[in-house]
């Protein structure tokens, strides 16, 4: 046997997480998805193409094909214009302000998802602050102005450009100042400068980002549903749709399966593109950028103004949601506010209530377990896989990263469909409508990022350490607890903040998989959106919300602020030394990563 | 004391190392000297017991240590970047490997306390975190570390590259003072040939996981026994088959040390071949200038001593001599 292998078999934990990782990865990667693949094209065991046939007859599940293919390539080229204008002015252009610009277009990084589109519906909707005040001088004009195509692009541009913010301001960074400096020298303008020099170092960063928006577009379920209207339906709502009845489940799945394939085949083009080679900077010695000015004042007037229109657009749903928190639903849907509607009591009936807390309760919980456990289990796979490097491990490694490529709407659908009867792989038992699967799925979703995080952090060891510590008589487990876990910890708690966060709004899973009496946030706030019955139900959604933005931005503070500080503030040896190993990469938002875009 | 009998080391189909043989004495400062890549780190790892070697033997003080494992060679090692535990305190760092066999906290304070005093690490910075510490001192706790435990072989790699110029200096005279006080047996690995030659008993000099030549300083600088070697160790002067016909030799590769031209009649100067030649540029060290000279179509270059006397102009005439049995012939 080849020696890679005897070091893994002399280890009995080796063995143990292998063991533990193989029937993970069979139980809840690939017999669910094999499943749905065979339920969806074998079904009775001979191949059938009528779910075919049934998709291509259905007007609505081919415009909701349609549909999502229009917003997937409208939302490319929006939030490529959003997105790099606001990278621009905030870390590119001598903008006075750019900080506030900053905060400003960073409040997507605490609010998203369905809590966003809610957010924008509960202002611009048919019941909404804005669309009552404006009735009350234009009664004419109509309330569901907000709503289908245009809503879900404009809310989705706004929500979507937090990918811009993290990876494009981080690639912008690493643009070596002395080709700036050269280019002026030798007489180019401001804007040539940006469109012959910054602009094409970006490109492999502007490429991806695009990827993941069409992504994004492609698979998006919380605008459509809440903003869309019976107009504008695309795959994810549809897919949860058809996935109510079992006549229609089959057609679900399909549809689930062309989204996973789309998926699969946008990101391998973009595998392709990235590895011809990226080189933000060729230097050995890179001079750190340095903002530039804009000298043609016509220019920098409308640069200045346009980045504060833009300001006030993000910033404004934020601050009415804060606001209106701390009023009765009835001033806020009637556009009407006196100084006497202000008051903690909506606070008081979320926080004092059992019945109204419960959903946030929910959530907490299933986002703190599956951040813990999948955290603790994958420290010790990430160790094993960066440990011993051979096929096996490489196989553990691929097949653990099948979430990556695959839609969350599908692995929920894939898990309903294959543990709604007695299973061997979960010794013998039902978990369709249990309060287990949903956790399980939550694992599930978060496995890729934590385990390339996981395995980067331990990458991040040098290797001397363990051979240090190996040559002064430590054994491995003693060299683990003493050695390796505290440098790895930082890192550790920082992706169980993370992970926690972007759990704790989720939709797209919660809605397959919740259990009727564990209703997670993401369905409370979806329920309070659903027509004018709801309405008493918006106050409380903005509490949640505003309960949500302050744990995200906390988690943010707590990962990125604080690290932030500890590598460009005053040396002090112990913390930078300890962020520096801890480092979590600008690749990892606080609520939702590049591996898993927010839909 | 410690043998490479036959050793070959390969990763996959490269071979890092296809035959080694070496022996190094008690208490002996052997140095492993070669240019990156040539394997002279990977035969350190090899003696440490971090890689297995794909045949023969290594032996420690006569017994086989191959597939000993390395905390059973009782082996000190001083990594490249010191490889100190940046969650632990400078004395938690010293003390891990009293900490892994289980040593009494008396004994422990005592042994750690000691070992401190040795390399010059005060109280005070035994209680700092490794991170806070300057290079210099880092480098120290590495050594007291692998000394603590009273290790019969020092292992270090390269442990003065991360450091500028003249701390490098100074820690390297206190590096050979510690060696020559404890009388350990000490195997360095540098690329620096000045570090090699000024610290070490012997040294062995590697090319391609090969070793050309194994020999006192005097010898690997004075006798070179390979045009690798006379290359890599020392500034020479390569001569032109012309200077070399002229100077009676056989037509051959032939190099000169600097220090062998000389500008002033030497006393043996029946045995200089006097030469004539052109000064074509000169560079000031502050306490020398190196001049080059164009002599039948070789660039020799010469040192001279900054005396206070003008210097020699570029473009001017200048007498040199050489004596022809200082050219070393491949």
């Amino acid at each position: 046997m080849a020696a890679p292998y005897r070091a893994m078999l002399r280890s009995p934990l080796v063995i143990v997480v292998s063991i533990a990782t193989v029937w993970f990865i069979v139980a809840f990667l690939v017999f669910p998805n094999v499943n749905l693949l065979v339920t969806t094209f074998f079904p009775g065991g001979q191949f059938s193409g009528r779910s075919v046939e049934k998709l291509f007859s259905s007007e609505r599940a081919m415009t909701s094909l349609w549909h999502s293919l229009l917003l997937a390539v409208t939302l490319s080229i929006t939030v490529n214009v959003v997105g790099i204008f606001i990278v621009l002015v905030t870390k590119y252009f001598e903008i006075r302000g750019a900080r506030i610009l900053f905060l400003g277009y960073a409040t997507t990084l605490i609010y998203g998802g369905i809590v966003l589109a809610a957010g924008y519906n509960f202002i611009y909707g048919r019941y909404g602050f804005i669309t009552a005040a404006v009735q009350n001088v234009f009664p004419d004009i109509d309330p569901n102005w907000f709503s289908g195509y245009f809503a879900v692009v404009i809310v989705m541009t706004f929500a979507t450009t937090t990918n811009h913010m993290l990876f494009l301001s981080s690639a912008l960074a690493k643009i070596d100042y002395q080709t700036i400096e050269a280019a002026r020298n030798m007489g180019a303008s401001t804007g040539r400068i940006l469109w012959r020099i910054v602009l094409p170092a970006l490109r492999p960063m502007i490429f991806a980002v695009t990827v993941l928006t069409f992504l994004i577009g492609l698979g998006a379920l919380t605008a459509p549903l809440v903003l869309g209207g019976s107009d504008f339906q695309t795959i994810a709502p549809m897919i949860l749709t058809f996935s109510k009845t079992s006549s229609s489940r089959d057609l679900a799945a399909l549809l689930a399966i062309i989204l996973g394939l789309a998926t699969i085949i946008v990101l391998a083009v973009m595998n392709r593109v990235e590895k011809s080679g990226v080189y933000f900077s060729v230097a050995k010695v890179a001079t750190p950028l340095q903002k530039q000015r804009i000298r043609n004042p016509l220019a920098a007037a409308v640069v200045n103004v346009v980045a504060w229109v833009l300001f006030v657009i993000y910033a404004t749903p934020v601050l009415l949601i804060v606001l209106f928190s701390f009023l009765d639903s009835t001033a806020v849907t009637t556009g009407v506010i006196t100084a006497s509607d202000f008051t903690l009591a909506n606070y008081a009936t979320v926080l004092g209530t059992p019945a109204v807390l419960r959903p946030f309760i929910v959530s907490v919980v299933y986002s703190a377990l599956a951040a813990v456990i999948v955290v603790g289990g994958l420290l010790f796979v990430a160790r094993v896989v960066q440990k011993y490097r051979n096929r096996f491990t490489a196989s553990l490694e691929y097949l653990l990263h099948i979430p990556w490529i695959l839609p969350t709407i599908l692995i929920a659908l894939a898990l309903i469909m294959s543990f709604d009867k007695p299973n061997p792989l979960v010794g013998g038992a039902v978990l369709t409508g249990t309060t287990v699967i949903l956790l399980i799925a939550y694992i599930v979703v978060k496995v890729p990022f934590t385990l390339r995080l996981l395995k980067a952090g331990f990458a991040s060891i040098p290797d001397s350490l363990e051979d240090a510590a190996r040559i002064l008589g430590a054994k491995s487990l003693f060299t683990f607890r003493r050695v390796l876990f505290p440098l790895v910890l930082p890192t550790a708690a920082a992706i169980t903040a993370l992970n926690f966060n972007s759990l704790l709004d989720d939709y797209d899973a919660a809605v397959f998989l919740y259990h009727p009496l564990y209703e997670p946030l993401g369905i409370a706030i979806k329920a309070s959106t659903d027509g004018e019955n709801n309405l008493d139900s918006m106050s409380i959604t903005f509490v949640y919300t505003v309960l949500l933005m302050i744990i995200m931005g906390l988690t943010m503070y707590l990962v990125y602020g604080r690290s932030g500080k500890a590598q460009t503030g005053k040396a002090d040896g112990r913390r930078s030394r300890r962020v520096r190993i801890a480092e979590v990469p600008t690749g990892a938002p606080v609520g939702h990563t590049p591996d898993e875009p927010r839909r | 004391m410690i043998t490479f009998d036959n050793i070959e080391v390969s990763f996959g189909e490269h071979v890092a190392i296809p035959d080694l043989n070496l022996e190094i004495a008690e208490g002996e400062f052997f140095t492993l000297l070669g240019p990156s890549g040539c394997g002279k780190t990977t035969a350190l790892r090899t003696l440490a017991g971090f890689i297995d070697p794909s045949r023969g033997e290594i032996f420690i003080d006569g017994a086989p240590a191959t597939h000993l494992p390395s905390e059973k060679r009782r082996v000190g090692m001083v990594f490249q970047n010191y490889a100190l535990f940046p969650s632990m305190t400078v004395r938690q760092n010293i003390a891990f490997g009293l900490a892994v066999r289980h040593t009494k906290k008396d004994e422990t304070t005592r042994l750690v306390d000691e070992i401190a005093g040795q390399v010059e690490l005060t109280d005070a910075q035994l209680d700092k975190n490794v991170a806070e510490l300057s290079g210099g001192q880092q480098q120290r706790v590495a050594i007291a570390r692998a000394l603590v435990l009273k290790p019969r072989i020092l292992l270090l790699d390269e442990p003065l590259s991360n450091l500028d110029a003249k701390l490098r200096v100074q820690l390297r005279e206190q590096l050979k003072n510690l060696q020559s006080e404890l009388g350990i047996t000490t195997v360095y690995v540098t690329h620096d040939q000045e570090e090699a030659l000024t610290m070490s008993d012997r040294i062995a000099v590697f090319n391609h996981g090969v070793v050309e030549q194994v020999g006192t300083p005097e010898e690997i600088y004075n006798r070179s026994a390979s045009e690798f070697v006379c290359t890599f160790v020392g500034a020479n002067n390569r001569l032109s088959p012309a200077l070399v016909s002229r100077l009676g030799l056989a037509d051959r590769p032939s190099y000169l040390r600097l220090e062998k031209v000389s500008l002033l009649r030497p006393a043996d100067a029946a045995a200089a071949v006097p030469l004539t030649g052109t000064i074509s540029a000169r560079a000031y060290h502050g306490a020398f200038s190196t001049y080059s000279v164009d002599v039948d179509g070789s660039d020799l270059r010469v040192t001279s001593t900054e005396t206070g006397v003008a210097p020699r102009e570029v473009g001017s005439s200048v007498d040199l001599f050489v004596d022809p049995r200082a050219v070393l012939q491949y």
